[in-house]
């Protein structure tokens, strides 16, 4: 059926990914379109859409049953999907080397890596456990969707198969599943949860970059520390600087006396530099109003970040 | 509709971009640069508006396309019209801090405008964060600030709806942002995580099952374009920004400061107006207004608009209503 929004859904996907089957067979290749999971959701709701409408067509089973086998799907369906996850290391094994048993006394000239790769072993069981956490409240949260939209299947069910019956439909799932997940996001409970992966992530992350910095430092290769320390120092450097011109500038007392003058001309072109790093943006710019002048082109002060 | 003309409709508008008004960049301060609009219709109001927008999402969000600009909206009433684009912060920007963007960039835009059109004050108007940024000015600038406009702009970071706030809570976020910059995509992530089922899925239903109509899918291509063309956030700031306001809320507890100053809000005594999405589900409405408990002003005037966060820059109605809402109020003071 051509005007069939779930089909035409899946035609759409196909475009971005012809081989959309083919990708749905191997695992590491599903993440080729962006639009194969929308079509692969699309596929199995609408599936699940039309064993209901079936069902509820026959009157058997009970439209009640139908129902909650309908939102059963769905409920599955939804499952997997888990938008607090922030990719902190997602995908990885914990860089804990394997075999190294987490509270074993850390020993000998390797003593602070030991205890490095320890630490970010139990930062990444924090990351699991949190994960499972918000997982079990995702589940609830779609339970509590499904049933919602159980109740109101049951209330006012659909007169008949059509795009736009289909369409509603999954707007009212929308709907229901939104309010559910929002209800549940809110909590306490997912806020702790929430929190607890972040910051586990924050501490495995920490510690795979102090072992990275110093595999690098034995190759004598630049590291972030050493970048970010020079950065302070270029910044230290500017401040200092632009105190320094501040200093040289006129009062602000005598500013105002000055702009107080009638008819008083701007401010000279070198002392018209309110801010050192700042300048006209290029050479042409000029506001549009004749009378307005930007700071002047001559005067243009240092700008120690202008390679920043 | 089928779908192949809807990936022709896709493909063909996959290089529109946003921005619709002429400008040129007048100033600028380190990957900051302030951009002048050329004027559109007779000059109504004297002083300048100078436009704060947010550090976390490009500005021509409010330039989008012709007929969905709040900026040609402020140009046709007849308002000389500025705008701070902070720019694609990087690595080497790290450890810029709120007080950088406030009393550098902000500010050097504040004081370089004056000087142009040889003014004590100017008016500023503040866009989300941005509208954080602009309290944060008038307060510590008073003189230079002639009126403030505050839109969809957060002030009591703890209200019961506030769900970002809620998760951010809990989270080390000196740990979290480290000595790094905060990434764009991860900031995306977590915007959509607030409401994930329609901004993940029902957004993309909505837009397969519309017309192919090109007007439509440029506009939509825009706004996704937007949406996830995101800067990443330079660690110094984001941290404070999440901890000062966030998480310690700040401009209730009066106990802000920049660069060692103090930011109360009771010190603020120009007009103000403040534009409310009645449908925020970034910045819920008691967020917003807060401010009128918070401010000293005696000329505050806050209008509610049945839009949420996006809508109050893009949306049909918002072109109707919020530039002429604007202008009156300006043209009044």
């Amino acid at each position: 059926m051509q005007s069939d929004p779930w089909q035409q859904w899946q035609a759409f996907a196909a475009l971005f990914t012809p081989a959309v089957a083919a990708a749905r067979a191997a695992p590491g290749l599903t993440g080729a379109s962006t639009f194969a999971a929308f079509s692969d959701i699309a596929e199995r709701f609408a599936a699940a859409a039309r064993t209901y409408f079936d069902a509820a067509k026959a009157s058997t089973p009970a439209p009640a049953d139908a129902a909650r086998t309908f939102t059963d799907s769905i409920r599955e369906l939804f499952a997997d999907f888990q938008p607090w996850n922030l990719g902190v290391g997602a995908g990885s094994s914990g860089g804990a080397p394997p075999g190294l048993a987490p509270d074993s006394p850390a020993l000998g000239a390797s003593r602070e890596h030991q205890q490095r790769w320890q630490r970010m072993a139990a930062a990444w069981r924090r990351i699991e456990e949190a994960q499972r956490r918000l997982q079990r409240m995702g589940a609830d949260a779609l339970q509590e969707a499904a049933a919602t939209f159980a109740a109101r299947l049951a209330a006012s069910p659909p007169a008949a198969e059509s795009p736009e019956a289909l369409r509603k439909l999954y707007d009212a799932w929308i709907d229901c599943a939104e309010e559910a997940y929002g209800r549940a996001a809110h909590s306490e409970a997912f806020c702790n949860a929430l929190a607890e992966s972040v910051n586990a992530g924050s501490d495995w992350r920490r510690e795979l970059q102090a072992s990275i910095e110093h595999s690098a430092k034995f190759l004598d290769l630049p590291t972030r520390s050493e970048i970010n320390t020079l950065a302070q120092r270029v910044k230290s450097l500017e401040e200092d600087v632009r105190a320094l011109q501040n200093n040289s500038q006129p009062t602000a007392a005598a500013s105002k006396a000055a702009s107080a003058r009638p008819k008083a001309r701007p401010r000279s072109r070198k002392a018209s530099a309110a801010s050192p790093e700042a300048r006209p943006a290029g050479s042409k710019a000029r506001p549009a109003s004749s009378k307005a002048r930007p700071a002047s082109r001559k005067a243009r002060p240092a700008r120690p970040e202008a390679k920043s | 509709m089928t779908a192949m003309p809807l990936y022709e409709a896709l493909v063909a508008a996959r290089h529109c971009t946003a921005g619709c008004s002429e400008k040129q960049a007048v100033w600028e301060s380190g990957k900051a640069k302030l951009y002048r609009y050329r004027s559109i219709a007779r000059p109504a109001v004297a002083a300048p508006l100078l436009i704060v927008y947010a550090l976390v999402n490009r500005p021509y969000m409010m330039d989008l396309q012709e007929d969905r600009s709040l900026i040609r909206g402020l140009l046709a009433q007849g308002l000389d019209v500025y705008l701070i684009d902070w720019g694609y912060p990087d690595g080497a920007d790290r450890f810029t801090t709120l007080a950088d963007y406030i009393d550098r960039h902000l500010a050097g835009c504040v004081r370089y405008i004056l000087q142009a059109h040889r003014l004590e004050a100017l008016n500023v108007l503040g866009v989300c964060q941005g509208g954080v940024l602009s309290l944060c000015l008038a307060a510590l600038y008073p003189q230079h600030v002639k009126n403030l406009i505050t839109m969809v702009t957060p002030v009591d970071f703890h209200t019961p709806a506030d769900l970002l706030s809620k998760w951010v809570r809990k989270i080390d976020v000196a740990a979290w942002v480290g000595d790094g910059n905060v990434s764009g995509d991860t900031l995306n992530q977590l915007f959509l995580s607030l409401m994930p089922f329609r901004l993940m899925q029902q957004k993309y239903v909505d837009l397969m099952s519309g017309s192919t109509d090109r007007a439509r899918i440029e506009n939509f291509m825009r706004v996704e374009q937007w949406i996830f063309d995101s800067p990443d956030q330079t660690g110094a700031a984001f941290r404070e920004f999440v901890a000062w306001f966030y998480q310690e809320n700040r401009f209730v507890q009066y106990r802000l400061e920049i660069s060692g100053r103090k930011v109360d809000l009771r010190d603020l005594k120009l007009p103000i107006l403040n534009l409310i999405g009645k449908r925020d589900h970034l910045v819920p409405p008691a967020a917003s207004a807060a401010l009128q408990r918070l401010t000293g002003s005696k000329d505050y005037t806050a209008l509610e608009f049945d839009l949420g966060h996006i809508g109050m820059y893009i949306s049909a109605r918002a072109q109707h209503e919020v530039p002429p809402a604007i202008a009156r109020w300006l043209a009044a003071r």
